[in-house]
């Protein structure tokens, strides 16, 4: 058999997934705390400040990274929740009721710390403008893949399945929202506010390396986040099954 | 599969004729929550007239929003989605059969009671041509969500909140081109571009909700 073909399958099944995960997580977690150290610093005290906004940008390496890590986890949530609907595995559903969460929070952390930052800048905490009104209905549809999973705790394949299907749902609708909310706000005339629209200026390399170091160091905190819930989530749903007790012996 | 489709479709409205609660209770909501605007706010004309398009739109879709719970809870607990299920109709179908049902019982009074709270609120004359345009194409698609919603909770004992955090997010683009539209006319503006979205999401919502429905009914019936 093909390697790659293997290693898919194996990957396919709890027990073989939970002993392969379970050497990534020391070096996921390394490499998270040492990415997260190294882009901290380097950002907050050897980045330029920006000409306009002075010190107060720094907090983008943050921001940014985790409106990235916010979007990208919820497009993980909808494939893993085809995978899971479409053919069943289980492992599917492990890594999207177990990435829900950290999405959830990636998408708290972006709406926080973007108020945050428009208080200085803007004068206002919040202003119902395009990205930020999509980021808040993106964390409602964090909530309801939540929601409708712990609402049926008494059957977690039956909840995992539903939680599936909202994900589905809410992946078809995630562009509608964007396009729809510009448009909204064009009517609005809102101020133009969107002094940092994206990546789409040239930066200075001391000021990209720092984010890109941090896009890194979210990216692997959350497999590492993520591998550890999910792990723990094939424990708790297949804990009448053998190789469980073999591997809760064994320790 | 044409007859038992408007078997279906009349069981259903006639159930809903026999309850007329059911009916007019949206509407009676709407009332009371329209006469707190004015009690709110304290304000003449001018301010009612400004959040006029976008009261009358929430309100639409707020009073829908209540009664979407039922659309299946009633079948699933005494057996008859289970015989929706094998009747061999296929099970979208009867799912566009059931939403139908809640557009004419729910949706088509909400239309035609629309007028009567725009007048309250100062709506000026030329706008209600689009308002009742705009929730005609509207209100089929809160049905057809709500069947998705209903589907997914149908189960559930105080499944209520759960369904408005389900189908908020997708209901959002109809409230954006909805309400967008009855605004632009009040502005002098043309809506045609945000009825042509509107039917648009009417359109996605027709091919789309009643597949996502009946899957979501096939897992909790499974």
């Amino acid at each position: 058999m093909n390697k790659i073909v293997k290693f898919y399958h194996e990957m396919g099944s709890p027990p073989s997934f939970y002993r392969i995960t379970g050497y990534w997580l020391k070096p996921f977690f390394v490499l998270a705390l040492a990415l997260t150290v190294y882009g901290l610093i380097d950002g907050l005290f050897f980045a330029p400040p920006d000409y306009q906004q002075g010190d107060s940008y720094r907090i983008m390496f943050v921001h940014v990274p985790a409106a990235w890590m916010s979007l990208f986890i919820y497009a993980i949530i909808g494939v893993c929740g085809l995978i899971a609907f479409v053919w069943r595995m289980k492992v599917a559903e492990a890594v999207m009721m177990a990435s829900a969460p950290i999405g959830a929070l990636f998408t708290a952390l972006t709406l926080l710390t973007g108020m945050l930052w428009g208080k200085p800048m803007w004068g206002t905490y919040w202003d119902w403008d395009a990205r930020m009104t999509s980021e808040l209905i993106l964390l409602f549809l964090y909530i309801g893949v939540m929601g409708i999973y712990s609402a049926y705790d008494d059957d977690p394949r039956k909840a995992a399945r539903l939680a599936a299907l909202v994900a589905i749902i809410g992946l078809i609708n995630l562009p509608i929202i964007r396009y729809s909310v510009e448009w909204w706000t064009s009517i609005h005339q809102g101020a133009s506010i969107s002094l940092m629209g994206g990546n789409s200026g040239i930066k200075d390399w001391s000021m990209l390396r720092p984010l890109l170091v941090m896009a890194l160091a979210t990216k692997f905190y959350y497999l590492y986040s993520m591998l550890h819930r999910a792990r723990n989530y094939l424990l708790r749903t297949e804990q009448n099954k053998s190789w469980v007790m073999r591997q809760l012996t064994e320790q | 599969m044409g007859m038992k489709f408007w078997v279906l479709l009349q069981r259903d409205v006639l159930v809903a004729w026999r309850k007329k609660s059911n009916i007019y209770q949206p509407l009676v909501f709407q009332l009371l929550i329209v006469t707190m605007f004015p009690l709110g706010l304290g304000a003449g004309a001018q301010t009612l007239q400004k959040i006029a398009p976008a009261v009358v739109w929430i309100l639409a879709l707020i009073s829908t929003l209540i009664t979407l719970e039922n659309i299946f809870k009633d079948d699933y607990e005494d057996g008859s989605l289970g015989l929706y299920v094998l009747s061999g109709l296929p099970l979208p179908v009867a799912v566009l059969a059931k939403a139908g049902a809640h557009w004419l019982t729910t949706g088509l009074p909400v239309i035609l009671f629309a007028p009567v709270i725009a007048v309250l609120l100062h709506l000026p004359g030329y706008a209600y041509g689009v308002l009742m345009l705009s929730l005609l194409m509207a209100t089929p698609i809160f049905s057809l969500l709500g069947t998705v919603g209903s589907a997914l909770i149908m189960n559930l004992k105080n499944g209520g909140m759960l369904l408005s955090v389900l189908i908020m997010p997708l209901l959002a683009p109809v409230l954006i081109f909805g309400a967008g539209a009855v605004l632009e006319t009040t502005l002098g503006n043309n809506p045609n571009g945000h009825l042509a979205l509107l039917a648009g999401c009417f359109v996605l919502a027709l091919t789309l909700a009643p597949l996502a429905a009946a899957a979501a009914i096939k897992v909790n019936l499974e």
